[in-house]
């Protein structure tokens, strides 16, 4: 699908209409709404196909999370612990072209098997293993790029260093938003750092579809809100002062008449004061019951932060945003998750995540919201099996690793896919970063070789020239 | 997934000569029973045309894969260890596993093998089909518009000769008139005024400019015009207005976004290179030379050489990710982009998608591709290619006259002191060295003090459990070194805590006392100041450095900051021991203590170890001293200058055949010049570029100038002149300002000049409709909205709080940059915008910006962009409505109406004329004297505030008439 052709700019929609606005203002509710489904090019687009999902929350845990202190159990690590053992670094090969020994480590958290489906999941995440019927693990994730930047930016973009939309914005891009006081792409709390702004940008896309960054990394989740969103006068002074830009704008419309160009710029005045009015409720807990906050740890010490971040996810889900990211990292180099040495810290970023997530699925599901929202957890890549330089923690390993999806009519309680005896190599039922992307287009009804935009004298895809849907984890 | 290499080129050929003997029929039923089905079942699904042949590969006919895909033939028949599609299915070679997405069974791999063993007989003949060029070929490629030469085109005649003032309307007027069209009414004066100001110099006129121009435009308007273009175009604001118009395309910024990003401490001078370059209106084909090649053009003034290098970093200021761990693929991508950009910039051309493959629409061959690259593989745009995150190259610059004099001296007093310090350090060496064999030597005591650095004793050190002091292994330092006994594993550490005089990095080295029973996985916990670091140690080994110490790494260290070495006995099976701990400075070289050493020549080497110390401090004091030499960001040709592969499908590692260094050759109207084997190719390169004769350059180029001046090109696709982008609406006369821009010596004002005093662009705004709705007729001006600059500068402007210095740094704490230090990217993190010098000087962080640039379509820095999105969103609107920017400034431009003499009416009159570029309208002013009047009188200052504010949100000020 190439949704050039269909979606014009507002001076060409208008113009195929024949009409500005001061008609519309005559035409009939019916004719209103499709006039606006035409300059608006976020109002909703029916997807290709029939969608299981109708939105995402993208967890991100950025750093890598090590996948075999978490969801791929592997008891061959505890067998060799303290062995020396030969292993394809791929950091080492990147550099050097060749690999040597390392010691092999075990896990640091306890495996066990849970629910009725008997995922295996370690003490790290305690509270996520209670959903454990509800998740579908995929443990033969891969990726490309061994340093966070490249990797990061891969996991967004589909691309280690070309300048590409990120995956929301193309989503937004191939969905538009079902709230049009809102926009259709949020990231929570992201980081200046690995990629920064590219990794919720629109890149070649018109600018309508990026990510609106609420918040970011490092800001107490508390203070975060959407930019210039709060008049700094009182609400009748605001109202007053823009009553007057009504007139005067009012008033330079009327000696330029049939100027459609200007008319949408009067609209998005309209539009930015009823989204003084909205957004603020969204962003705004006050109405939320004393359960739900304490469901996402909410006013406790590890985990206020991301509860709030989870929590600011669901309502924006509830308000029609197809894109919600919430990002658990911070803006160095190092992020959050990044434990090259002392891997215990693993333990405490687990704290902080653990149970907001454990509470927005249940909050969700509660909410009848989970069957069409699919929640997706992970990093940009996973761990080593074996100890970094001798030491006590993980290297990078782009090469296999866990991620988990909720809901949006993915299989429940599974596990796909399997790493090698030690959790190094994604070996069965690989699924590669475009295989994500192009999955999670098709559950919302998404076809990622037609979802394209041509630019530069090319049609481009979130997937470039690869990814399959891995149509063996949906339901 | 990647594919590596597995056989070369070379024997590639070798192989395919190979043909398979006819199959006999024990062969063919083998295939038949157990081969096929296998295939069928396994393989086809993604190499048979049915469904998709990935990587080139069929596998549905014989042919198929004798000839096989991108990486050659799949099978070697006999020959299981050379076929690729063996080596893929045992699933051993990290980079090329099939099927993509499991093993196959052992069973079937080795049906496979023993097929491939006999011989591989396969019945299936015919199918596949040799590649060849896809894409427009160069032949039919230079028959397409943009690729044919420019021709000087006939004047067209029109009906209404009174109309046009010159050539350029004459070729607008006869597509009008032939199209039974109207051109629009000339614009009035004052919106005329306004739009001659606003796209020379990015400024607002001044009320008094404004009324200036009106008087005499009532008199004479082509002569009011051009004098004040003529004016305007010797303002130092042109060159910023228009400088910046390049620097879009040149995809400036200061730091290099992306993974790590990294401030480029000497972008800048790029940026006043271009501001400079438009001012001083160097020809363009020197502005292209200087850029792809200053470095090796020659240079008459060192200034010259100074704008030349600084020029180059044209090449080297793209969106690079240092921190890419191949940097063989770092390489490439670094080429990639430089192609990408140059390509845009000056040819208007894709050329990056000609990477993986033939261009698929574009005559450009995989092979022009790599042809351009080897010109910039043997130019080096990084620093080195082993650092974990890599570097530009900072040039040195030469000063002028007797200040380079005065620098060359001072460089040549320090190397010289540098000079005699390695020979006062060569002597030291030499005179210690019998002492140091006589102390150092394995197997004798030796003192704390004697030994460079910060040393502290296992005495200073401070001990948790029970440590049992030893002097058992005789290499120790001090009087004893401590064991653990042994006993009680997870309770005893040694933590050492060194006072830190110096910031900077440490080699940090830990003494210990080896023996065959000792711990071999003796944890050493090291608290640094970027963090924390575990390092095993095993003791049964003996130390390696003089048989006393092991190395645990290099770590930064603050001055009096938390810093420790802890040693614990956890998780140890065997003695541990600790003996003492040495910091030594990285840039300091050991030299041992000789104060107390009194064996023969003792006098001597104190007195060569005094030498060095003074020489250390009159270095120190000298460079202190001294001038620095200023650097650019540049390139330079590389040490080895060599033609590059083809890499298939743009693997780097997936060699192709060598593509000899050269050009697009559907742009070339002669056959290339033979590239130097001495110089990268970079200056032909340009020389190519640059040629009148090419006939792309001057098109791309006086397209781009009529964008910027209308807001649409003659070709509205200004960045791609391909066969994908827009034809010209008015191909003859891009080709007569073509013409004329490179015979007549390719000036920019020249140009800018002669298209902004036609009456064309002189013509009144109108609404678009009728049956031109896009005006591509050119039948009157564009109604063109206020870029992110005009709008910031215009608001500092009418406020007031404009600042007009021109050029210099503008990162004040920019220093040099070490890519490897965490704390590298801080500068741009903490970066708080608050200057009001003119936009083009607000610093332009990658992963930072301005939030009124990115607010307002400033466009993505990251790449080569002629052409920046319009977009209309509420953001825009919210930031004109709460931003305190526009707060701020709308209360400083109300002072100044305030300040104003008369009345409300009079002083409401001055704000519209400074900010809208005329007075209210009766409407308009009903309306604001209205708000004003209802405002408390103790809030007047803030209801004009809000008044002006009004006004800067309002349409008129945000679109130019």
């Amino acid at each position: 699908m190439n949704l050039q052709d269909p979606l014009p700019t507002r001076r060409a929609a208008l113009r195929q209409l024949g009409c500005g606005f001061g008609y519309l203002a005559l035409a009939g509710l019916a004719a209103q709404e499709k006039a606006r489904a035409a300059v608006n090019p976020l109002a909703p687009r029916p997807p290709q196909f029939k969608p299981r999902a109708k939105r995402v929350i993208f967890l991100f845990m950025q750093g890598g999370v090590s996948q075999v202190d978490s969801f791929d159990y592997k008891p061959r690590l505890e067998k060799d612990d303290g062995q020396m053992l030969d292993f394809d670094d791929s950091r080492e090969i990147a550099k050097t072209g060749k690999s040597g020994a390392q010691r092999v480590m075990k896990p640091l958290w306890d495996f066990r098997q849970h629910g009725q489906s008997g995922l295996w999941v370690s003490d790290l995440f305690p509270e996520m293993a209670k959903h454990a019927d509800d998740l579908c693990v995929i443990r033969s994730m891969h990726t490309e790029g061994i340093a966070h930047g490249p990797a990061t930016l891969f996991l967004h973009t589909g691309s280690t260093n070309f300048i590409r939309p990120s995956m929301g914005a193309w989503v937004n891009y191939g969905l538009g938003s079902e709230n049009e006081n809102l926009p259709g792409f949020v990231t929570i709390s992201p980081s200046l750092g690995n990629g920064g702004p590219r990794n919720y940008g629109n890149a070649f896309l018109p600018a309508i579809y990026q990510g609106t960054a609420i918040g970011r990394a490092g800001l107490p989740a508390k203070e975060s809100t959407i930019r210039n969103l709060r008049p700094a006068r009182s609400p009748e002074e605001a109202r007053r002062q823009f009553d007057l830009l009504r007139d005067l704008n009012a008033e330079q419309l009327r000696r330029k008449p049939g100027e459609s160009e200007l008319e949408a710029v009067i609209n998005s005045y309209e539009l930015a004061w009823r989204m003084q009015g909205e957004a603020p409720q969204v962003l705004d807990f006050a109405k939320e019951s004393p359960e739900t906050l304490a469901l996402y740890g909410i006013g406790e010490k590890d985990t206020d932060n991301f509860g709030r971040q989870c929590l600011l996810a669901r309502r924006m889900c509830e308000s029609g945003v197809r894109f919600v990211q919430v990002n658990y990292g911070d803006n160095t180099n190092n992020p959050a998750w990044d434990q090259h040495s002392n891997l215990k810290k693993h333990g405490e970023h687990a704290r902080a995540v653990d149970r907001p997530i454990s509470g927005l699925l249940t909050d969700l599901k509660q909410r009848g919201l989970l069957e069409d929202t699919i929640v997706w957890w992970g990093g940009e890549f996973g761990r080593t099996p074996y100890a970094e330089k001798n030491g006590t923690g993980r290297d990078h390993n782009p090469n296999g690793f866990s991620i988990w999806l909720a809901g949006g009519g993915v299989k429940r309680g599974v596990a796909y896919g399997e790493t090698d005896e030690f959790g190094h190599h994604a070996v069965t039922d690989k699924v590669h970063m475009h295989d994500l992307h192009a999955t999670l287009l098709h559950a919302l009804g998404l076809d990622h070789e037609a979802l394209t935009y041509r630019y530069a004298g090319r049609n481009f895809r979130l997937t470039d020239v690869y990814g399959n849907v891995v149509q063996d984890i949906f339901a | 997934m990647s594919l590596r290499p597995l056989i070369t080129a070379a024997s590639l050929f070798a192989l395919t000569g190979a043909a398979p003997a006819a199959p006999d029929a024990a062969g063919l039923e083998f295939f038949e029973k157990k081969v096929r089905p296998l295939l069928a079942e396994r393989c086809l699904e993604c190499h048979s045309p049915d469904k998709k042949v990935k990587g080139g590969l069929r596998l549905d006919t014989r042919d198929g894969w004798l000839k096989g895909g991108d990486t050659g033939p799949a099978i070697v028949p006999g020959d299981p260890d050379q076929s690729l599609l063996i080596t893929a299915i045992r699933y051993k070679d990290r980079d090329l596993q099939m099927p993509e997405k499991r093993k196959l069974p052992d069973a079937e791999i080795a049906v496979l093998e023993e097929w491939v063993k006999m011989g591989a007989p396969d019945p299936r003949i015919g199918g596949a089909v040799a590649k060849k060029q896809t894409g427009l070929s160069l032949d039919d490629g230079r028959k397409f518009w943009s690729y044919a030469p420019v021709k000087q085109p006939a004047i067209p005649a029109v009906k209404a000769a009174a109309w046009p003032r010159g050539d350029i309307d004459r070729f607008i007027l006869a597509r009008i008139e032939a199209a039974g069209a109207q051109p629009a009414a000339d614009a009035a004066p004052a919106a005329l005024c306004r739009r001659i100001h606003y796209t020379l110099t990015g400024l607002p006129p001044t009320p008094e400019q404004l009324d200036a121009f009106i008087q005499s435009a009532t008199r004479n308007r082509q002569s009011a015009s051009s004098s004040l273009v003529d004016s305007l175009l010797a303002m130092p604001q042109f060159g910023e207005k228009w400088g910046r118009h390049w620097l879009d395309v040149a995809r400036f910024a200061e730091s290099s976004g992306g993974g790590r990003t990294l401030l480029f401490k000497d972008a800048w001078r790029y940026r006043d290179y271009v501001i400079e370059s438009l001012n001083a209106d160097v020809p363009f084909d020197r502005f292209i030379r200087e850029q792809l090649a200053g470095d090796l053009l020659p240079a008459a003034t060192p200034a010259d050489r100074r704008r030349q290098l600084a020029a180059t970093a044209f090449l080297a200021l793209g969106p690079t990710n240092y921190e890419e761990q191949d940097k063989q693929q770092l390489r490439f991508d670094v080429i990639d982009e430089q192609l990408e950009t140059l390509g845009r910039a000056f040819l208007g051309q894709t050329i990056g998608c000609a990477r993986c493959h033939d261009h698929k629409f574009d005559p450009v061959p995989q092979r022009d591709y790599y042809a351009l690259a080897g010109i910039l593989a043997s130019t080096r745009t990084l620093a080195n290619y082993t650092d974990n995150v890599a570097k530009w190259i900072a040039a040195p610059l030469p000063l002028d006259g007797a200040n380079e004099g005065a620098l060359r001296e001072h460089e040549e007093r320090l190397a010289a002191l540098r000079k005699e310090l390695d020979a006062a350090k060569a002597a030291l060496a030499q005179a210690s060295k019998a002492a140091t064999e006589a102390t150092s030597k394995p197997g004798t005591p030796i003192a704390a003090d004697s030994l460079p650095g910060i040393v502290i004793d296992n005495t200073q050190a401070k001990v948790v459990g029970e440590w049992i002091s030893s002097t058992h292994v005789r290499s120790f330092i001090g009087q004893d070194y401590l064991h653990d006994g042994n006993a009680r594993k997870g309770e005893k550490s040694i933590t050492f805590t060194p006072a830190i005089t110096k910031a900077g990095r440490y080699e940090i080295r830990l003494a210990y006392a080896h023996a065959a029973g000792r711990a071999k996985n003796v944890r050493v916990h090291i608290l640094h100041a970027d963090g924390e670091e575990d390092v095993f140690v095993d003791q049964s080994l003996p130390p390696p450095i003089d048989g006393r110490f092991v190395s645990l790494g290099k770590f930064r260290f603050e001055k009096d900051g938390a810093g420790y070495v802890l040693i614990s006995n956890d998780g140890t099976t065997g003695y541990v021991t600790a003996d003492a701990l040495q910091l030594v400075a990285e840039d300091a070289e050991a030299a041992p203590d000789l104060a107390k050493d009194t064996g023969p020549d003792a006098a001597g080497k104190r007195a060569a170890q005094q030498r060095v110390k003074k020489l250390e401090a009159d270095l120190k004091a000298l460079a202190k001293d001294g001038p620095d030499r200023p650097t650019a960001m540049a390139v330079r040709d590389d040490d080895k200058i060599a033609d590059t592969h083809i890499r298939i499908r743009g693997l780097v590692k997936q060699t192709g055949e060598l593509a000899p260094r050269g050009f697009l050759r559907a742009a070339m109207t002669e056959e290339a010049p033979a590239l130097s084997p001495k110089e990268s190719g970079r200056r032909e390169l340009a020389d190519w570029i640059a040629d009148a004769r090419n006939p792309l350059t001057a098109r791309v180029t006086v397209n781009r100038v009529w964008h910027w001046l209308f807001g649409a090109g003659l070709v509205r696709t200004v960045d791609n002149f391909g066969t994908t982008g827009e034809k010209p609406s008015h191909p003859d006369l891009l080709d007569h300002l073509a013409l004329r821009f490179a015979a007549e010596g390719w000036g920019m004002k020249k140009l800018i000049r002669e298209i902004m005093l036609s009456r064309t662009w002189q013509l009144a705004v109108a609404a678009p409709g009728g049956s031109d709705p896009e005006n591509r007729l050119f039948a009157h001006a564009n109604r063109r909205r206020l870029d992110a600059e005009q709008i910031r500068d215009g608001i500092l402007a009418t406020s007031g709080a404009l600042k007009l210095e021109v050029g210099g740094p503008n990162i004040a704490q920019a220093g040099d940059v070490d890519p490897n230090n965490f704390s590298a990217q801080n500068i741009e993190y903490s970066y708080v915008f608050a200057d009001t010098r003119r936009s083009v000087y607000v610093p332009a962080f990658r992963n930072k910006r301005l939030e009124l640039f990115e607010a307002f379509d400033f466009g993505d820095i990251n790449a080569s962009m002629g052409h920046r999105n319009v977009s209309t969103v509420a953001p825009q609107a919210l930031y004109f409505l709460n931003h305190p920017f526009v707060a701020e400034q709308s209360k400083l431009a109300a002072q100044r109406a305030l300040a104003e003499p008369g009345d409300d009416a009079a002083r409401l009159t001055a704000l519209f004329r400074r900010t809208l570029g005329r007075p209210p309208s009766t409407a308009e002013a009903e309306k604001c004297l209205a708000f004003l009047a209802s405002a408390p009188p103790a809030g007047q200052l803030d209801a004009w505030a809000q008044v002006q504010q009004a006004v800067f949100a309002s349409l008129d000020f945000r679109y130019l008439e």
